[in-house]
């Protein structure tokens, strides 16, 4: 279960029009293809998406999971939006909610195990393994788990684990953290028990909103068995404009540890139709990534252009991400930036990130533009 | 309407190019093939099922290209298509049997008033729609759609017209027959708009009297013997035969205005769909006026040239007036100017490659090159 609901308010103009995990990433990707494609090579084959927010754009660029070979004769991913039943429609609060709400859904594929994902991180991880250590361990709940700086542990929910990596104690966001194990917000549960406890949980006053605020303090609180799966690759979690254009500049390095080109883990997408793109003789491109359908006059440096951006001459885009179908009319400078989806930057627009990163937003208009066409 | 693609002829000075692919599964602009443009006409004119014509032999990269048809949406309820081979029908005219009667039994089925043919030679984006109109007004039994063109643009086998001012043909060359000084000549672009049920009782006489099993050969026959309308092609061709018509239509893409023409207009182009990781540039690329798909890894010089996906050109190379077929591997120092690399190509390192504008040289398929050439 992908957990696509939330609102993104902190990508600010990004997510006004489309739910944080449609938002665009690295040039031909969305950033939902990463757990996707992690789903559809871990050999997963029934996915369901939880969403909730603008999800036209995430419905769409989904479709029937073909992208992702999740359309064969026993798979499928099934979107799961909220709807209103006899007992009256709701909108889920949390994220334990929204898989109470879609009991029903999971029930039909009557699994054994449940994989609780979340749609806006950036990684590569075989859940696989992680359920073979689950089973390994005997587990109830097994929660993923990455080293982070100790200086940041205090922006995530912390796992205090005995010498087995089994947790002993959960704290949310604490303020002197004990140690660096930063829960990733994956969860394998065993489904039977889960459903059990939720329902229980919703049949009384006491109900069970959030997994890392009310479930996993919960299964701690009955002495379940609760484990962490360590995770050691490349892991970002891109709910803010700096993060979404961090992740974005390292993901242009070839050498960087995600290793996009390895062809025995491969991140999907939906594939658009666009010709190949075309660099002119004014044209120069240094230390970045270019994609399907772009025409390039400009100056570009350690930046991406996804599919069909348009830079004229004269224009110089420097440590940016420019989302797809942008135009960039000549002589413009960009610095440090994210453009939104077929935003339109005109002539002469100075838009400098220096201090703050800039963001011009999906379908905006800035700067005076001459209408050629 | 319904369509049959033709792509029986053999065009021995397009060799090695077309050594184990027909000239319609031949790379072309970075990342199509040939028979994508005809194949995208006949579907973006809401033709719904195809009838292809193939040699024996020479249809693995044809079925590797089209797969099940999806991209071409040629896999719906309504919308089919069929391989033939062209021996096949070669077999049942040997033993004096009825060989045209497959294709019979599918122009019945297909149940069309119309009937358009085309084969994979000539390079164009053709809006069949407008030819419909032009067959459908004048009400003959033929429609055969020309193109003004160059001598060089014409090879021998081709057929050229004569047409009079109403439009009329008065006469039809062969072109190495005709002895035609003029600067243009009307290019037969065996593109023909027949009428259904007179193509099936043309079909049913000819293979009674051993008419030709080349359909397109049958078809230009009955040019003069019908009444037949013209139309105008005015949009970009190539007519691609031999190495230097290939190498020119692949350095036609690199004008904007002609690339535009093909690629960019009202009609979508389709081809099989990769699921390609972006294009990177390094810091010492330096690339002029050229045209990339992706997946590939830039880190040399290049300029006027064309490179297909997957393609490595390592740091101090240089990739001049060139053709690069996908998955090519350009090592350090390597020189490379006028050449046409086929697919899985390597240059070893300081490795130079030279052919001239007039007689580029060609690398075949998978070939290791490590001497100069």
């Amino acid at each position: 279960m992908i957990l696509a609901g939330g609102k993104g308010t902190r990508l600010g103009k990004l997510t006004q029009k489309i739910a944080k995990p449609a938002v665009p990433f690295g040039g031909r990707y969305r950033i939902i293809d990463f757990t996707l494609s992690n789903c559809a090579n871990s050999g997963i084959r029934n996915v369901g998406v939880i969403t909730q927010y603008q999800p036209l754009a995430l419905n769409n660029h989904i479709g029937n999971g073909a992208s992702w070979g999740l359309n064969g004769i026993n798979s499928g991913v099934t979107i799961l939006q909220p709807y209103s039943s006899s007992e009256g429609g709701k909108w889920f609060d949390g994220t334990a909610h929204a898989i109470y709400q879609n009991i029903a859904y999971i029930d039909e594929m009557d699994p054994e195990y449940i994989l609780v994902l979340s749609g806006d991180h950036i990684y590569k991880m075989d859940y696989e393994e992680m359920l073979e250590i689950h089973k390994k361990n005997d587990a109830s709940l097994t929660v993923a788990v990455i080293e982070v700086p100790m200086k940041e542990a205090s922006r995530f929910g912390i796992m205090n684990t005995d010498e087995n990596d089994r947790i002993i104690e959960f704290q949310e966001k604490p303020e002197n953290p004990k140690n660096n194990l930063a829960s990733m917000g994956i969860y394998i549960f065993n489904w039977q028990q889960l459903r059990s406890v939720l329902l229980n949980s919703y049949s009384k006053d006491d109900q069970m909103l959030d997994f890392g605020k009310h479930v996993i303090p919960s299964y701690l609180d009955s002495g379940e068995n609760v484990f962490v799966y360590r995770f050691a690759g490349y892991w970002k979690d891109v709910g803010t404009i700096d993060s979404l254009w961090e992740a974005n500049m390292e993901f242009i390095d070839p050498s960087m540890n995600l290793d996009i080109r390895d062809k025995n883990w491969r991140v999907y997408s939906k594939n658009t139709i666009s010709p190949p793109h075309f660099l002119t003789e004014a044209a120069s491109v240094k230390e970045s990534l270019i994609v399907d359908g772009c025409y390039v006059a400009g100056e570009i440096e350690r930046s991406i252009l996804s599919n069909d951006v348009q830079v004229k001459e004269g224009t110089t885009i420097r440590d940016s991400f420019i989302m797809p179908g942008a135009t960039i009319g000549k002589n413009v400078t960009i610095n440090r930036a994210i453009i939104g989806e077929n935003a339109v930057v005109g002539d002469n627009t100075v838009i400098d990130g220096t201090e703050e990163i800039g963001v011009v937003g999906d379908s905006e208009t800035i700067g005076v533009t001459i209408d050629e066409d | 309407m319904c369509a049959v693609l033709g792509n029986i002829q053999r065009y021995n000075a397009l060799l090695p190019l077309t050594n184990d692919r027909p000239l319609a599964t031949l790379p072309v602009a970075c990342k199509y093939r040939m028979i994508d443009f005809p194949l995208s006409s006949i579907v973006n004119a809401n033709v719904n099922t195809v009838f292809m014509i193939f040699n024996e032999g020479e249809t693995q990269s044809v079925f590797d290209h089209i797969g099940g048809g999806k991209e071409w949406n040629l896999d719906g309820i309504h919308n089919r298509f069929f391989i033939h081979l062209y021996q096949d029908f070669l077999k049942l005219k040997a033993q004096n049997l009825a060989y045209y009667e497959e294709l019979i039994g599918y122009l019945e089925k297909s149940k069309s008033e119309y009937t358009v043919y085309m084969s994979s030679k000539m390079l164009c984006s053709i809006d069949l729609r407008a030819v419909m109109n032009i067959h459908q007004l004048h009400n003959n039994e033929m429609t055969v759609v020309y193109k003004k063109v160059s001598a060089e643009n014409v090879c021998a086998t081709d057929a050229v017209l004569s047409i009079e001012s109403d439009g009329k043909i008065s006469e039809v060359f062969s072109a190495k027959e005709q002895n035609n000084t003029d600067d243009l000549r009307n290019l037969c672009m065996d593109i023909y708009i027949v009428q259904t049920d007179w193509l099936i009782s043309e079909l049913r006489a000819g293979q009674q009297e051993g008419a030709t099993v080349d359909l397109q050969d049958f078809l230009r026959k009955k040019i003069h013997t019908v009444k037949s309308s013209t139309y105008e092609y005015t949009g970009y061709l190539s007519n691609v035969f031999d190495i230097n018509s290939y190498y020119r239509a692949s350095m036609d893409m690199l004008n904007s205005k002609r690339f535009n023409s093909l690629m960019y207009s009202s009609q979508k182009i389709y081809t099989k769909l990769k699921n390609e990781v972006p294009t990177y540039y390094s810091e010492t690329s330096e690339v002029k006026n050229s045209q990339f798909a992706t997946g590939s890894i830039v880190e040399g010089r290049v300029e006027n040239s064309l490179v297909s996906r997957g393609a490595h050109i390592a740091p101090n190379t240089e990739v001049l007036d060139s053709i690069i077929m996908p998955s090519a591997q350009i090592r350090e120092g390597a020189s490379i100017q006028y050449a046409i690399l086929d697919k899985n190509v390597i240059v070893d390192p300081g490795v130079t490659i030279a052919g001239t504008e007039e007689k580029p040289v060609v690398v075949p398929k998978g070939a290791h090159v490590t001497n100069d050439l």
